[in-house]
């Protein structure tokens, strides 16, 4: 009954986003009269209304993209480990995505509708040029719904032996599809961004090179860099449903099976976040490459000031993640040995975000320090070089990884004779690597600008260096490691899930964030420097209003997550049916307002 | 109770953000108007595009109005420019401070101010004398300077483009130094200006930093430097053509003896004419 209820929402979504489609293509292909349409909606304008539409549409498709990715991972980890629970795992995140692929599909609908309607003139323009690969994405999307069907329904029927390879294809087969479909999707808005050369205002679409057009110069890194933060982004997302369940679990089993699931979420998440500022850097210089002027708007112009937005909110993923594993040692017997160095890694890592995200070698633009009234100021001078942040960001790093570390050894007592002096040697080795790090910090104030670069890259080797060196001494000391005792899943006291949580909402406002970025350098052009923006809203806003938008938009997706998030948990109420039903009895159904399932559908389903 | 913790967090962590994105200097990108200029625009229309400039494009603002690199202007300059130089009117003196700022320099203050005409047209620069004349005193910009400006602008405009040098090599890194004015803060060989880091400790540097901190002067700031952070403007190198930065950056990283011709020659070399100096944007 719940599968079928599951089954509906999603049905509906991807038959509306093709109708949508359907209609919106041949009809708008001949561009209407006005080149705007009409839209008031609680003082909401035309382009509130498509960029909250693109938003939302963009937040789910990273989910459902992102969470394929890591659920095939984990169930070829079940399949050729051989460990039933990883299995489970793939599944349930699965699950979650049924429901969230429909709110992609009804989102892009709305999108399109949108789109179409108040900006008849320029989605006719588009779709001059795109329209075979639009039909393209639009069978892609099919296919995909298509696929993720076996393989959720599929799950339990092909479990054994080839069947279960001929599934785990299937997983394959889903991100295959849902990579296309995203460098589709990239390719029309990348070529906003960077068209090719020598398109002028007068080109007529039709004339321009599909290929050209979607193999622009911003279209790889882009591509590349939403692949990772789509990841991450899915691990947080799973992490904050974990939270979710663990905070309303009722039973011990319950919720030592979603404090798993949240921690792995969390991994999954902050090991992806660490590659994407290389993606990251690519994409800026490719930005630079395209046009310098778009550089300059980006990282320097009346944009400088989100940089600074970012680097509060990374220095906010920093704390709350470490906040979560510090927490989590108290599930770790054993672990009670490092409860003493947590306050000094805590402020290491708070006097790092501060020195951070210290405006100074940001203030760029003449506007800028016109508003600020000068560009000195005696004691951010100090701080906000940048010696001084990349020391931060690595001592971050560095704490981090020490967290990491402290949380892997909690239970386990090395036997190799020589332990004592590997912990020596690894404790030498962070030493040393601090040491480097500010070294290098400090003498960077005595130098010129570009020797004070090179050290940027000493110190950066200097903590890679150190990771490897310690991670490959922990493995050897820790083989055949005595045991201190499990760890004790879900003995979690409550605030490291509202940690968890709070991963998930600033991940997902960060990403809004880019967005705005990403769409906000193209400044008063549809297509860069070559379709005007002529509407009232050519302006770009500045981040408060920016930020107001992006809140709203993550705030209605947190709340369509909360009822999927719930949806998914009908569905699966009876995987812990019998233990909950002893626990709680009916009164807990009854409150959710649904009949008792039978205990076998969460099974079967 | 659980549920309505979990929406206390998100919404409380949301509201965070929101606040403190409102709270930091709001900076808003305006659509750039197509600024339109006719000979026969009253005094006060061109005082307000004047003002525009001034506040915008023109880049005035990274250096007057702070008070300590460069005198104040707003309401004061349009009642002084008559006493400053003998004999000399207002508007000639307003015309003159900014095409060549160096002729008269207010006790106190670096001559760090570079000929606008680099980075604006005549016609611009006339609105801005017209913007600055009214800053405390009498508009006397006429229909008559303003309509010579546009004909200079004109002709400029449709003067043949230099011929566009493309192989670097050919090109004299000093002569675009002078030409581009980079002198009036860094000096080279003990000649130039003091308020910005002196060429010859360029020598040896990576090429690329060099080439980020003249197309994007605020990327990386010197520390020694920081006092006169942001007066560089950006708009010098959209002023060359790709092969004169990539002259300039050459001889800067070399010292000198990378470039090609008369690389020591100071001021032989002159006729390399900035890209499209003087042409209106
Ligand atoms: C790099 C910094 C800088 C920039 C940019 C700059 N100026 Fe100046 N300006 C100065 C300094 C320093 C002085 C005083 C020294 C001098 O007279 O040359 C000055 C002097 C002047 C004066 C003479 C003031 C007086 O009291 O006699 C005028 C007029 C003026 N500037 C206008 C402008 C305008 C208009 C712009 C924008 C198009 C501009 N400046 C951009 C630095 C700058
Ligand atoms: C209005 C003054 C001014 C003018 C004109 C000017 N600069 Fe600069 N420049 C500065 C200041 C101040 C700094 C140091 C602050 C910083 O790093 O931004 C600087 C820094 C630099 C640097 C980086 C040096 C370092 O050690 O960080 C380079 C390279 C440079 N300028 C090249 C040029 C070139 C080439 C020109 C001519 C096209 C030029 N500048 C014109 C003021 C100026
Ligand atoms: C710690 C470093 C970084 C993090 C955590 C991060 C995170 C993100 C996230 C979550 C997105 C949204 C992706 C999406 O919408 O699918 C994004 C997009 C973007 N990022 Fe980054 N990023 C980082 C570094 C950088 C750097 C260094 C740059 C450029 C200099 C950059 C430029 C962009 C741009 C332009 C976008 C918009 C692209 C889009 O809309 O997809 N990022 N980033």
């Amino acid at each position: 009954m719940k599968r079928r209820m599951t089954r509906g929402v999603v049905t509906r979504g991807v038959l509306l986003a093709a109708l949508a489609l359907a209609v919106a293509l041949p009809l708008l292909a001949q561009a209407p009269g006005p080149d705007y349409g009409e839209f008031n909606f609680l003082g909401l304008d035309r382009r509130g209304a498509v960029w909250i539409a693109a938003q939302l549409h963009l937040l789910f498709a990273a989910f459902v993209l992102g969470v394929p990715m890591f659920a095939v991972v984990i169930e070829a980890i079940g399949m050729f480990g051989g460990d039933e629970k990883y299995d489970k795992l793939a599944k349930e995140f699965t699950r979650l995505l049924l429901v969230a692929y429909s709110a992609t599909a009804i989102w892009g609908a709305i999108l399109v509708f949108f789109l179409s309607t108040l900006y008849p003139r320029f989605w006719a323009y588009l779709t001059a040029i795109f329209a075979p690969s639009m039909w393209v994405y639009a069978g892609l999307f099919f296919l995909e719904s298509f696929t993720l069907y076996l393989y959720y329904y599929g799950w339990d029927a092909w479990k054994k032996g080839a069947a279960k390879k001929v599934h785990w294809c299937l997983g394959i087969m889903l991100n295959i599809w849902g990579t296309i479909v995203m460098f589709i999707a990239n390719g029309w808005l990348t070529y906003m961004m960077s068209p090719p050369e020598g398109l002028t205002a007068d080109t007529a679409p039709q004339t321009v090179q599909l290929w050209s057009a979607i193999n622009n110069a911003t279209w790889m890194p882009i591509n590349i860099h939403r692949l990772l933060a789509n990841v991450v982004f899915g691990g947080a997302i799973v992490g904050a449903y974990a939270a979710y369940r663990f905070l309303t679990s009722r039973t011990d089993e319950e919720r030592a099976h979603y404090d798993w699931m949240g921690y792995t979420g969390n991994l999954i998440a902050i090991g992806a976040l660490i590659v994407l500022p290389f993606a990251g850097y690519w994409l800026g210089r490719e930005i630079y490459e395209f046009s310098q002027q778009m550089g300059i708007t980006m990282m320097g112009g009346f944009m400088s000031w989100l940089w600074i937005i970012q680097a509060f909110l990374i220095g906010i993923l920093f704390l709350a993640g470490n906040y979560y594993l510090w927490i989590g040692m108290g599930r770790i017997p054993g672990a009670e040995r490092f409860q003493p160095y947590i306050k000094w890694m805590l402020l290491v890592l708070v006097l790092g975000v501060i020195v951070w995200a210290t405006p100074n070698t940001m203030i760029a633009d003449r506007d800028e320090i016109a508003a600020m009234g000068g560009i000195r100021h005696p004691f951010l001078q100090v701080l906000g070089v940048m010696s001084a942040k990349n020391t931060a960001v690595n001592l971050m790093i560095l704490t981090t990884f020490l967290s990491f570390l402290m949380y892997r050894r909690a239970n386990k007592d090395p036997v190799v004779p020589w332990a004592r002096a590997g912990t020596m040697l690894q404790g030498a080795a962070f030493a040393l690597c601090a040491v480097v790090v500010v070294f290098y910090g400090v003498y960077g104030y005595f130098v010129t600008a570009i020797v004070r670069i090179g050290f940027s890259v000493y110190q950066v080797l200097a903590v890679l260096a150190t990771i490897l060196f310690v991670i490959g001494i922990d493995m050897a000391m820790l083989r055949g490691a005595k045991s201190r005792g499990e760890i004790r899943w879900g003995r979690m006291p409550d605030r490291s899930q509202y940690a968890l949580l709070i991963l998930a909402v600033t991940f997902t406002w960060l990403m809004g964030l880019m967005g705005f970025a990403r769409s906000g350098i193209r400044q008063h052009w549809h297509v860069y420097e070559v379709i005007r923006d002529t509407s009232e809203q050519a302006f770009t806003p500045a981040l408060g209003p920016a930020a107001t938008i992006i809140s709203i938009c993550v705030l209605i997706f947190f709340g369509l997550v909360g009822v999927i998030f719930w949806l998914g948990g009908l569905a699966e109420r009876s995987v812990y049916q019998e233990a909950e039903a002893e626990a709680k009895g009916a009164e807990g159904h009854a409150a959710l307002g649904e009949p008792m399932p039978s205990p076998a559908l969460g099974d079967v389903d | 109770m659980t549920n309505l913790k979990i929406l206390f967090t998100v919404v409380a962590t949301l509201a965070v953000f929101t606040f403190v994105a409102n709270v930091i200097p709001q900076v808003q990108s305006a659509v750039p108007r197509e600024i339109v200029l006719s000979a026969d625009m009253p005094p006060e229309e061109l005082a307000a595009i004047g003002e525009e400039i001034y506040a915008g494009a023109g880049g005035c603002t990274a250096c007057h109005g702070l008070g300590t690199r460069a005198p104040d202007l707003l309401g004061v300059v349009g009642g002084v420019c008559a006493t400053r130089v003998p004999g000399q009117s207002c508007k000639d003196y307003l015309w003159e401070s900014l095409i060549n700022p160096t002729a008269y320099i207010v006790e106190g203050f670096d001559p760090i101010m570079i000929d606008q005409s680099i980075v604006s047209s005549q016609a611009e620069l006339w609105t801005l004398v017209a913007f600055l004349e009214s800053q405390g005193g009498e508009i006397t910009v006429n229909a008559d300077d303003f309509a010579a400006a546009l004909a200079a602008d004109d002709a400029a405009a449709a003067a043949p483009p230099p011929v566009a040098v493309t192989d670097p090599s050919q090109l004299d890194g000093m002569a675009i130094i002078e030409a581009q004015q980079c002198l009036a803060c860094h000096a080279i060989g003990g000649v130039g200006g003091q308020v910005a880091p002196p060429f010859e400790d360029l020598r040896g540097q990576d090429p690329a930093f060099i080439r980020e901190s003249i197309v994007d002067p605020n990327a990386t700031i010197n520390p020694d430097y920081q006092a006169f952070a942001g007066t560089m403007s950006p708009a010098l190198a959209q002023m060359m053509s790709p092969a004169e930065l990539d002259a300039l950056v050459e001889f800067l990283a070399t010292g000198g003896v990378g470039s090609g011709a008369g690389a020591e020659a100071p001021g032989d070399a002159a006729e390399v004419p900035p890209d499209s100096a003087g042409g209106s944007r």
